[in-house]
């Protein structure tokens, strides 16, 4: 009895004590704050364990390197397993150690912060996931996708499906594969638009969670529907499932074109292998490998520091994607910066400082993004990489396409409501 | 309470089923009454506050699931999707008729206490594991549901935008507006559940959970009060739906899945199965737990780990440490922090002189 | 043949072999229900936990892959053992969700441990086994879910002497019919409980394995725990046979639903439709196809 109270009281005070004594550093020493949510427990932990690390690793380098301006960054992650109840925490923390702008991760947690983000006027990123029609920069004034939205890699795919059979698609047969959530169903809009523009037929396919099996839909694409080409939009394990089933009833993976969230070495990886996928297309919003500038300065931080590189710069895909949305966030503090010579910068001259985002590619790891106040998407840019005899391989340089059946899209829904 | 209780001796059963159980629990309320609505809303930092709210929200939602898990002894993994149900009801009509919150809020409820007694049929032939995978199969259809029936979800993005509730001219968006609307919920939420278990209905809830057999045999109608309990305990649940979607000025059903609905099954077993102090107390638990943990690492973690390293230990070490927890509190205290509350306050009872 | 109807073989042995697969990790439950009348809603983990041991032995410490066999059918059998002793030994005679609660808890506890303590990211699980399937006229069949569905019919025909014949065997079905009639009979009901752990540590070491090469090692290697519930129910919860019909229909009716029903219906119904039957299941004959017709009727 004795124990139970005083481990209680403990406990207790612990707590409180913790909860009362929370130290906000950041407006002390002057730093500027991006709040960063994270998942590196959760459903998608594959792809948090080594984005947050990229993420955290450009930010030393800038700081290494005297700051932005002067000023240091700090990135205040909070992890929050993918859970949406945590991710309202951590955006209220960040709001009030006095962070600028955030990171935000999880097409949940977007939709749950998107009222808050623009009463508190902060902007946040959803760079590759979210909603497409928040490129809408005027119905949507604080939420930034700044990457390739699923409605601009949608008609990204099927501009290079377009290419690889022969620069036309009339009578083609188009496979859809698709995780059947809210994020995997939204490009289907878009699909069906262009399959009445350019003449092909469109069939979808879905997996529904948690996605361990689809032999059936892939025998179906394979055996029944014989489809030319198959365009895939899978989350966390499914990719890699994707790739075995479709091995194994010898359809080619040269023939397959993956979304953003299947692209990564791990999706490879949980295949069996780069030798397993050899032809497998992916799409990709930042570069892929070892080989820029900017990881080169990493690498040589860590060596100064005595350091071996992280592990995770070997997941290049994650890592790398770590890098660009860390490099987007610092650059708009940035330019928001610059903007205010007195350096009090609030979530509104960020959100300016993002809208002035342009020719700013990081060596060839940012594609060349033009953010304004209205196209908060900042063109829809993706590039195609190919496994191809061990590792991934560029295919087609940064493009964008159909951009006007998009903005179609993006307009009827700001129109909606 | 948290008084002493010498001297005081009940005469009549009113007086002993009070909800006040002594004269000074009047005041012991009232004190916390100003402690919650003056000190806490009007002294702390909005950041403290949204914490409040979710611990406010996880609360009701608790409270619902104690109702039927804790009182009436049928198991439920389908509570998260009874909050979608609320959420998407609510939103849907804020959006197609403009209805009033207060409206939204009844309906939510009673559309989820609807599908919570359809989902509770199968409690009628079934029990024990077989009711929970069948409330588990009520989740995933549910959840199927909502997603694919574009009329329910609005969209293929699944997500209705709602506007923040009016109050006559007031608009409640803030953390703190939220804290008192939430507040107000959590209260006629707690003095509801206090009240039913007072009533015919309530002791019926207790004789089903207690001993099925002889409740009927006594004369409770089975078939009706499991059911009520299904329906009034998804009441709850979709006005937990409800009032999230209120706070977060959006119905996503990704708020909802099977990961909400475990939650919430350990907040009651870590806060006292049928306690309404239990489901408080867990609530708080839960939600606060990661919070904690987050704190304590930043402040310590740094002595012993590499900045990165903590970074990936705080999410590791609060999930382990949440299973770790429930298994326990299971094993060790099975009645959970409520258990641990009483045994604080009758140790204080009779303290100084314990013997 | 036609297309039409070489598509439906397609199905259906796809199916088929999908669902030995599932009644593999079905086992690993009914086998725990049977003897011990505890559900284990971590099976999933279970089976994650032997992937993570598998691949990490394989993969990060470069181990045969005997060795990595071995270690995760000793880890796993160890961990049944220790479980029972720590944990479930002090929940007997808890009421059902108390023990359903536990193993959530313990479901939490291995996600964590697997990818923070063994290893982060995904790692395949290589088998020397080709991938390019046998064909058999029309009807392909890839090795591993031969290999899976073979190892099933194995614990099958193994589990069925053991419980039948041996007296190991019926010991433990006298403790799983009434405990305490078993305990005066001098039969060691504790032992028999730990012994039931450490056989579900045997089955999910080699579900783990079959379907860590499947889908690759990382935490959704649990996601395939989801499966159990319809297979176990739809079999019968404490039935060995009931468990590989039991994964057999959900196969096939998961490809039948994905093949000829998703089409009109526009969304996946292909883990939804399992669920669906497996409700009507319950109204009907609720006990399962092969189940004790104890259940208790309210």
């Amino acid at each position: 009895m004795k124990q139970f109270l005083a481990i209680a009281t403990a406990l207790v005070l612990a707590a409180g004590s913790l909860l009362t004594a929370a130290p906000s550093h950041a407006q002390a020493k002057g730093d500027v704050v991006i709040g960063l949510q994270c998942d590196r427990t959760g459903p998608t932990q594959i792809v948090g364990t080594v984005l947050c690390p990229g993420f955290h690793d450009y930010i030393a380098l800038i700081n290494s390197k005297g700051g932005v301006e002067g000023r240091q960054i700090k990135a205040l992650e909070i992890d929050h397993e993918y859970k949406v109840p945590p991710g309202i925490e951590a955006y209220e923390r960040h709001k009030k150690e006095g962070a600028v702008t955030m990171a935000v991760y999880g097409t949940p947690h977007i939709y749950a912060m998107a009222a808050k983000l623009t009463e508190d006027r902060i902007p946040g990123t959803s760079p590759g996931f979210g909603s497409a029609a928040a490129a809408d920069g005027i119905r949507y004034p604080y939420i930034f996708p700044i990457a390739a939205t699923y409605w601009s890699q949608g008609a990204a795919a099927v501009d290079f499906v377009k290419k690889q059979l022969g620069g036309s698609l009339k009578g083609k047969k188009i496979a859809f594969i698709f995780y059947d959530n809210p994020a995997g169903r939204e490009p289907i809009e878009v699909l069906e638009d262009l399959s009445a523009l350019e003449g092909f037929q469109l069939k979808t396919f879905a997996v529904p969670p948690p996605g361990v099996e689809m032999g059936a839909q892939v025998l179906d694409i394979a055996q029944r529907y014989r489809a030319d080409f198959v365009i895939g939009h899978l989350f966390g394990g499914a990719p890699s499932v994707s790739i075995k089933e479709f091995k194994r009833v010898g359809y080619p993976l040269r023939k397959f074109v993956s979304f953003v969230w299947g692209a990564g070495e791990a999706n490879i990886e949980g295949a069996g292998g780069f030798a397993v996928a050899e032809g497998y297309y992916v799409m990709q919003f930042a570069g892929v490998g070892t080989d820029y500038p900017v990881l080169n300065e990493i690498r040589e931080m860590y060596k100064k520091q005595g350091k071996p590189a992280p592990k995770e710069m070997a997941s290049t895909v994650f890592y790398n994607r770590g890098v660009l949305i860390a490099a987007l966030h610092v650059e708009a503090i940035r330019n928001a910066l610059k903007a205010k010579p007195d350096g009090k910068i609030t979530g509104e001259d960020t959100k300016k400082g993002f809208e002035k985002i342009s020719n700013f590619t990081l060596g060839g790891l940012v594609p060349p993004l033009k953010v304004t106040p209205t196209d908060h998407e900042g063109g829809g840019l993706v590039q195609i990489w190919q496994v191809k005899g061990g590792k991934f391989e560029k295919v087609t340089d940064w493009f964008a396409a159909y951009q006007d059946v998009v903005a179609k899209h993006i307009k009827e829904a700001g129109a909606k409501k | 309470m948290i008084h002493r209780e010498c001297g005081v001796l009940k005469t009549t059963y009113e007086a002993d089923m009070g909800l006040y159980p002594l004269p000074i629990a009047k005041w012991t309320v009232a004190a916390l009454g100003v402690l919650f609505v003056v000190v806490i809303p009007l002294s702390l930092h909005e950041y403290y506050l949204s914490v409040a709210n979710l611990v406010w929200i996880a609360v009701i939602g608790a409270l619902g699931l104690n109702i039927l898990v804790g009182y009436t002894g049928q198991v439920s993994i389908g509570h998260g999707a009874f909050m979608s149900v609320g959420a998407y009801t609510a939103a849907n009509l804020a959006n197609r008729l403009g209805s009033p919150w207060p409206v939204n809020l009844l309906a939510g409820g009673l559309m989820a206490a609807l599908i919570g007694a359809i989902v509770g049929i199968p409690s009628l032939r079934i029990k024990g594991l077989y009711l929970a995978i069948a409330t588990l199969a009520g989740q995933l259809i549910i959840e199927w549901t909502i997603n694919h029936v574009t009329f329910i979800s609005g969209g293929v993005q699944a997500s209705i935008e709602v506007a923040r509730p009016r109050l006559g001219p007031m608009v409640l968006s803030s953390q703190r507006d939220m804290y008192y609307f939430l507040l107000v919920f959590v209260v006629l939420g707690i003095a509801g559940t206090m009240n039913l278990m007072r009533t015919r209905v309530g002791r019926a809830f207790i004789a089903i959970r207690d001993h099925d057999i002889a409740a009927e045999i006594i004369g409770i109608n089975i078939f009706r009060y499991k059911l009520l309990a299904f329906a009034i305990s998804s009441f709850y649940a979709g006005v937990t739906g409800v009032l999230y979607t209120y706070f977060l000025g959006i119905a996503n059903y990704e708020q909802f899945q099977i990961g909400v609905s475990i939650d919430y099954l350990a907040m009651i077993i870590i806060g006292g199965l049928g306690s309404v102090l239990g489901s408080i107390f867990g609530a708080i638990f839960v939600t606060l737990l990661p919070i904690v943990i987050r704190y304590a690492m930043e402040a310590f973690g740094g002595i012993f780990f590499a900045p990165q390293t903590v970074l990936n230990l705080i999410p590791n070490l609060r999930l382990m440490l949440f299973g770790a927890l429930i298994i326990f509190f299971l094993i060790v205290e099975p009645e959970g922090l409520n258990r641990l509350w009483r045994n604080i306050r009758s140790y204080f009872r009779v303290w100084p002189f314990a013997y | 043949m036609s297309d039409d109807l070489s598509f439906f073989f397609l199905l259906m042995s796809n199916g088929l072999l999908i669902g030995l697969m599932y009644s593999l990790i079905a086992l690993g439950f009914v086998l725990v229900y049977k003897a011990t009348d505890a559900i284990n809603f971590a099976q999933g983990e279970f089976v994650m936990i032997a992937g993570f041991v598998t691949a990490g032995a394989l993969m990060v410490w470069g181990a045969p892959l005997w060795v990595a066999v071995a270690l995760a059918l000793v880890s796993l059998v160890a961990f049944g053992f220790v479980l029972e002793r720590v944990m479930l030994r002090r929940l007997i005679g808890r009421p059902v969700i108390a023990v359903v609660m536990a193993t959530i808890g313990l479901a939490a506890i291995l996600r964590g441990v697997g990818p923070f303590v063994i290893f982060s990211g995904t790692k395949p699980l290589p088998l020397p086994i080709r991938d390019e399937p046998f064909m058999l006229g029309p009807i392909f069949i890839p090795p591993i879910q031969l290999l899976g569905a073979g190892v099933s019919l194995a614990f099958l025909a193994g589990f069925g002497w053991f419980f039948l014949k041996s007296r190991k065997g019926i010991a433990m079905r006298a403790v799983a019919d009434n405990q305490q009639v078993a305990m005066a009979m001098g039969i060691d009901v504790e032992r028999y409980f730990g012994v039931a752990w450490a056989m579900t540590g045997v089955v999910s070491a080699l579900g783990g394995i079959l379907w860590g090469n499947l889908l690759g090692v990382d935490v959704n290697l649990a996601l395939v725990g989801f499966k159990v519930f319809p297979v176990v129910i739809l079999g019968g919860l404490d039935s060995i046979p009931g468990a590989i019909i039991g994964g057999l229909i959900v196969g096939v009716v998961e490809n039948i639903a994905a093949g000829y029903v998703d089409p009109y219906v526009g969304g996946g119904t292909k883990d939804f439709a399992p669920y669906v039957l497996m409700i009507l299941a319950l109204m009907i004959r609720p006990y399962g196809i092969f189940g004790k017709r104890i259940i208790e009727r309210v």
